[in-house]
């Protein structure tokens, strides 16, 4: 299998627009490993070729974002995705618009829908919110996040910026460390790794444990060092810093000396480890500032940029299933 | 003087043990004579009914139902709940503080009372509540509402947090002699939850309470039950710890009850999969160990009895993603049928069922019906219990339309509702 992916790494430029089973893209949970391949290769193909007018599946199509909670980098990420693609993209903020005056999600779903779009991207800080929204409009709906769910766009940049890297996920030590019960991140990258044969890793604080998420097919480790021990991929996930007065942890401090990611713990993982993290980062909670601005082993700026390409794949494949 | 022989009926009466093909005399609104076979004692009818084999059994108590009116009557007016009462064959409820105005107060009881007599129909009930607007913090005027005819003091979809003002309001309520009604819920571990903690909750992204927040509270209130002489009921039981300790105190000797509701016999948390909010409840749907439990124990009868737990949810309230939906579900129209699925699957006797939906209920709360001995009122029910229906929301009589059971098919069609001897619904 290793062999297969590195061919598909090598072949991706032959490999045409996926054709999703699905109509929406809400969550990475149930996707076939050859979708998600296919998506990666894709992705590939896209990385290699960063500029606008490699393809125009896009091309009028219009594509609205719908931001209930504040995202510069996923939003831009997506719009740029979407113009590479020769689509229209409209941006909807929701702090001043109509939601802010009282609109439901659904009374929202319904105005859109009227203006006819071919793709909503919908974040939102509930989870199944993307879902309610996929039963109410005629268009495609992509997650890019909603609560604690899904983020299945950020688990496919993760897997396409590892790809790119290592070439392959299979055989992989993966661990994500850090706020696992509220990420969706963590949820949407078990999923995927998970399902291309990662060996995964969650590593925590038990008070930032889900309840039975050793059911999801990875091992828990509450001992940092202990879990990273060995891995290929240290992901550290975003701690929100309300979380860290006291209530899931005792301080900020505590927090960054047991759970936080710096070079003398990295030494614990193998020797050519790789960093990741999806962003924002609190640089000293979760991790230093020397981890994640080293080139040779932080990939966190690939994420960034591989975003685009990930993005692309999912707009086009959800355009050509509309075709 | 009105009499009137129902016969030919299959009658279930778990007061008198009695289950099989006989007969009932109503005369005056009371019941007259009841027995098996053909009745020898010959008369003047009236009315003389051929039930054609049909049950005829007490009329459901149901002992958990909110009113959304005074102060929502647009989700349901009290006229169309006794309505819906009626055509599900309940004879009696009782309804939960939680108005708005809060039934609080003598007055508040008085003017629910005299509405619901004015509209006619079942029997209406009221609880007072615990505390003043439900605040949970001061006591209201138990002994007011006692006089006013409340029959049990609650404080409705809360717990009473503060152990000090809970064994103030057993002991008080003991006074009264009146029993306590309490949703048992821990806030501080429930806070923010949006559904029964596990594996579902860590799949779906939703925030989940653990369900030891139940046992929890009800194992505080039965440390402090052992101080007083009340009578403690836990109403809407849905876990495994809770049932085994409410088990344990009946055992001790506690004068401890409990209901349970539909749901939490026949769902559990998988339901919640596709974030559907009609399936968000409280307490919430909890594992499939949990349901089982429920069987169990009433089948058992740790678990005494069965309320339709009916809350009129706005349905905007609804149309929500999964966390900020509003819990409740409708429940009086789907009652029975529901109930009766439990003695289809062989889980529970039919004589069992029928005490849980009548019996048990009314002697929890000292009301008129539940049985139909001599001399008592005549509320009863005609029901086929094997005819097939599909649940439907939108043909309920209730307004309150958001059922967790839509598409369901169930067993069990209510024919006919009698009152003191008349006839509250008679299916066309």
């Amino acid at each position: 299998m290793t062999k297969q992916e590195t061919k598909g790494v090598q072949s991706h430029e032959a490999t045409g627009p996926v054709a999703l089973t699905s109509r929406h893209l809400l969550g990475i949970e149930g996707m076939s490993p050859i979708e998600i391949r296919s998506l990666l290769d894709r992705g590939h193909m896209f990385a290699d070729n960063p500029h606008d007018g490699v393809s125009d599946a896009l091309k009028g199509k219009t594509i609205i974002n719908l931001f209930y909670e504040n995202s510069t980098r996923t939003r831009v990420s997506f719009e740029l995705a979407a113009k590479r693609l020769g689509g229209s993209v409209l941006n909807i903020a929701v702090a001043g618009s109509s939601v802010k005056k009282g609109e439901t999600l659904l009374d929202t779903a319904t105005t859109l829908n009227a203006m006819h779009p071919d793709i909503l991207v919908i974040r939102h800080n509930c989870s199944g919110a993307a879902l309610l929204l996929s039963q109410h409009v005629d268009s495609a709906v992509i997650n890019a996040g909603d609560g604690r769910h899904e983020h299945p766009t950020q688990a496919l940049l993760d897997a396409l910026t590892i790809c790119r890297r290592i070439g392959r996920i299979e055989g992989l030590k993966i661990a994500i460390c850090g706020d696992i019960a509220n990420s969706r991140v963590a949820r949407s990258n078990i999923h995927l790794l998970g399902t291309l044969g990662a060996e995964l890793r969650l590593v925590c604080p038990v008070t930032l444990l889900p309840a039975n998420i050793g059911n999801m097919g990875v091992s828990v480790y509450t001992d940092f060092e202990a879990g990273i021990e060995g891995c290929d991929i240290v992901m550290m996930l975003r701690l929100q810093t309300e979380r860290m007065a006291g209530t899931e942890t005792p301080s900020q401090r505590e927090y960054f000396n047991l759970f936080g990611l710096d070079s003398g713990k990295l030494m614990r993982a193998a020797p050519k480890a790789l960093v990741m993290h999806p962003g924002p980062m609190n640089r000293g909670v979760e991790i230093d500032s020397a981890t994640a601005d080293d080139v040779e082993k932080s990939l966190i700026r690939t994420q960034v940029e591989m975003g685009v390409a990930a993005r692309m794949a999912c707009l086009e494949a959800l355009v050509t299933r509309q075709t | 003087m009105t009499a009137i022989r129902f016969f030919d009926a299959h009658i279930i009466d778990p007061s008198q043990s009695i289950d099989g093909i006989g007969y009932l005399d109503v005369v005056d609104g009371v019941v007259d004579a009841i027995g098996l076979g053909t009745p020898l004692k010959t008369g003047k009818f009236e009315q003389v009914i051929d039930c054609k084999l049909s049950c005829l059994s007490p009329g459901l108590v149901d002992m958990r139902v909110q009113p959304a009116d005074p102060g929502s009557e647009h989700l349901e007016s009290l006229a169309t709940l006794l309505a819906a009462a009626a055509n599900g064959g309940i004879t009696a409820l009782a309804c939960l503080p939680d108005t708005r105005p809060v039934i609080d107060e003598a007055s508040a009881i008085d003017s629910l009372c005299l509405r619901a007599s004015r509209i006619g129909g079942s029997r209406l009930y009221a609880y007072g509540a615990a505390t003043k607007s439900l605040a949970g913090t001061e006591m209201a005027e138990l002994g007011l509402m006692a006089e006013a005819g409340a029959i049990g003091f609650t404080n409705s979809t809360t717990s009473i947090d503060d152990s000090l003002i809970m064994r103030r309001l057993l002991a008080y309520s003991s006074m009264l002699d009146k029993p306590f009604i309490q949703h048992c819920e821990d806030h501080a571990l429930t806070a923010d939850s949006e559904m029964n903690e596990g594996e579902t909750s860590t799949r779906l992204g939703l925030l989940g309470s653990p369900s030891e927040a139940e046992v929890i509270i009800i194992d505080r209130d039965l440390h402090l039950l052992r101080r007083t002489e009340a009578r403690y009921h836990v109403a809407h039981i849905s876990t495994r710890a809770g049932i085994e300790a409410v088990r344990q105190a009946k055992a001790e000797g506690l004068a401890v009850t409990a209901d349970t509701s539909p749901p939490y016999f026949l769902l559990n948390e998988l339901a919640i999969s596709t974030y559907n909010t009609a399936f968000k409840l409280s307490p919430p749907l909890r594992s499939e160990d949990d349901r089982q439990a429920v069987i169990e124990g009433l089948a058992d009868g740790a678990i005494d009895a069965i309320s339709s737990d009916h809350m009129p949810v706005d349905r905007d309230a609804k149309m929500q993603p999964f966390g900020p939906a509003q819990p409740g579900a409708s429940g009086v129209d789907t009652l029975l049928a529901l109930s009766l699925t439990l003695v289809h699957q062989g889980h529970i006797s039919m004589t069992r069922i029928i005490e849980a939906l009548s019996l048990a209920p009314a002697s929890i709360l000292d009301t008129t019906g539940g049985t139909l001995s001599p001399g008592g009122a005549a509320d009863f029910i005609l029901f086929r219990p094997d005819s097939s229906w599909i649940i439907a929301g939108a043909n309920f009589k209730s307004d309150s339309r958001i059922t967790p059971f839509e598409s369901h098919p169930v067993q069990g069609i209510v024919d006919a509702t009698y009152v003191d001897g008349a006839a509250i619904f008679l299916r066309q």
